[in-house]
C-alpha cells in the first residue's frame, strides 16, 4: 500500500530541509499515501486489538508492540521496505527495520515531553503518520522542544515547532537526547496514527 | 534498614479524609498566593506551581501528631513544600528523587475543588500501589522507601479551571 510519490524524487531537498530543521532534524511529508489506499489502511488499524495505555508518561489507546494480525505486519514490513533506504540516504543513518503500532488519542489522552532516546534500544528514527479521521481532533498535536543542555543534562526547554496531526501526513524526526518531544492532549474528537521508530 | 528489614517493615499508606477544614484550606491559598510560587519548566520532568519552605503553617503540628500516632514513630519536620498544578501541569515519576532516609510523606490537598483523574500515584517497580485521589482537605500518609517513586498525575485541560493545591511534607525520625 506504501508508495513513494514525486516529492521523494527529489531526495537532496528532502536531504537539506532534515539537516536545515529545528529545534532538531525532522521531516513532515503531506499526502503521504496514495488516497485511494486510505481506507484499507484503515480497515488494517480497524482489524487490530487497541487496549487503554497508561503511565505517568501517557494515557492513549494502543495496539501491541508486536502486531496480532498478518496484514499489520505485512504493512510493517512494507512500509520498512519502502522508507528505508530512502531515509538512510537523506538523513546519513542508517536504518532498516521499524516497529508499528496503532494509537487512538481521544479527548483527555496526552503523551508528555520525553526524547525516545532509550540506552540499548537503537531508535535511530522517529515517525508517526496520521490517518483520516471520522472525527478530526482538537489539539494532538506533535510538539518539538528545543532544549538548551549544561553539563550534558538538559536544563531549559521551550516550545520550537507545533505540527498539526493532519489526515496522510508522515513526520519523521531524529532520536537523540536532546530530541525533545509530546504529543499534545487531544481535546475533542479523535486522533488516529501509526507511529513507531526505525533501527538500524 | 536492609533490604530484608525493608521487605518485612510495615508499609503505611494511608488517606484521612477531612484533615482540615475548607475554610482553613481557603486561607493557606491565599497565604501561598500571597508569598508567591515559582514556575518549574524542565518539560522533561514536570511543569508546575511551586513554593519552597512556606514556613510555619498552623495545622502542621496537628498533622504531625496524627502521623506519628499513626506510624508509633516520633517524628520531627523535616522539609515543607508546596505545589500547584494547573490544567497542562505534572510531575513525573523520574523528577522524584530516592528516599533513601525512610521518611514519611504527607499530601494536604488544599485544592478549591475536587479535580477528576488528577492523583498522586505511589510506585513499586514502576506499578502504581497506592493512588491519592483529588479530595480536598483530605491527608495522605505515606512510608517513602528507597523502591518507592511518586508522580502527580497530568491535569487534564478537558478541567479548564481545575486548580490543584497541596502541600508536601516530609517527616523523619526525631
Amino acid at each position: 500500500m506504501w508508495r513513494l510519490g514525486r516529492s521523494w524524487d527529489l531526495e537532496h531537498v528532502l536531504a537539506e530541509t532534515w539537516f536545515a530543521s529545528r529545534p532538531f532534524s525532522h521531516l513532515v511529508i503531506d499526502d503521504f499515501a496514495p488516497n485511494e489506499v486510505l481506507a484499507d489502511l484503515l480497515a488494517v488499524v480497524d482489524e487490530e486489538p487497541v487496549d487503554r495505555r497508561e503511565s505517568d508518561l501517557f494515557a492513549f489507546d494502543a495496539t501491541a508492540p508486536e502486531p496480532t494480525t498478518s496484514e499489520l505486519r505485512a504493512l510493517r514490513d512494507q512500509f520498512a521496505a519502502t522508507l528505508a533506504p530512502a531515509l538512510t540516504r537523506i538523513t546519513g543513518k542508517l536504518v532498516t527495520r521499524v516497529d508499528m503500532r496503532a494509537y487512538a488519542y481521544r479527548p483527555g489522552h496526552y503523551l508528555l515531553p520525553h526524547s525516545d532516546h532509550q540506552d540499548g534500544l537503537h531508535r535511530v528514527l522517529a515517525y508517526a503518520y496520521y490517518l483520516p479521521s471520522p472525527e478530526p481532533p482538537v489539539g494532538g498535536e506533535l510538539e518539538l522542544f528545543r532544549c538548551r543542555l549544561e553539563n550534558g543534562a538538559i536544563a531549559a526547554t521551550d516550545c520550537a515547532q507545533l505540527i498539526e496531526p493532519r489526515a496522510n501526513r508522515l513526520v519523521v524526526f531524529d532520536v537523540s537526547d536532546v530530541s525533545l518531544h509530546q504529543v499534545r492532549e487531544v481535546t475533542a474528537g479523535l486522533r488516529i496514527s501509526l507511529a513507531g521508530w526505525f533501527h538500524a | 534498614m536492609t533490604r530484608l528489614e525493608e521487605l518485612f517493615a510495615p508499609r503505611i499508606a494511608v488517606i484521612v479524609p477531612d484533615a482540615i477544614g475548607s475554610a482553613l484550606a481557603a486561607d493557606l491559598r491565599a497565604r501561598f498566593e500571597r508569598t508567591g510560587y515559582t514556575r518549574y519548566t524542565l518539560l522533561d520532568r514536570g511543569s508546575y506551581d511551586e513554593l519552597r519552605d512556606p514556613g510555619e503553617l498552623e495545622p502542621m503540628a496537628a498533622l504531625i501528631a496524627v502521623t506519628t500516632e499513626i506510624t508509633e514513630r516520633s517524628l520531627v519536620l523535616a522539609e515543607a513544600r508546596v505545589l500547584q498544578l494547573v490544567p497542562g501541569d505534572y510531575l513525573l515519576a523520574h523528577h522524584d528523587r530516592v528516599h533513601d532516609e525512610h521518611h514519611i510523606e504527607l499530601i494536604l490537598d488544599l485544592s478549591p475543588a475536587l479535580v477528576p483523574n488528577a492523583a498522586v500515584h505511589y510506585r513499586r517497580d514502576g506499578d502504581v500501589y497506592f493512588e491519592v485521589p483529588s479530595r480536598p482537605c483530605a491527608l495522605s500518609i505515606v512510608a517513602r522507601e528507597p523502591s518507592v517513586t511518586c508522580n502527580h498525575v497530568y491535569v487534564s485541560k478537558l478541567h479548564l479551571d481545575a486548580r490543584v493545591v497541596r502541600l508536601v511534607l516530609l517527616l523523619r525520625d526525631a
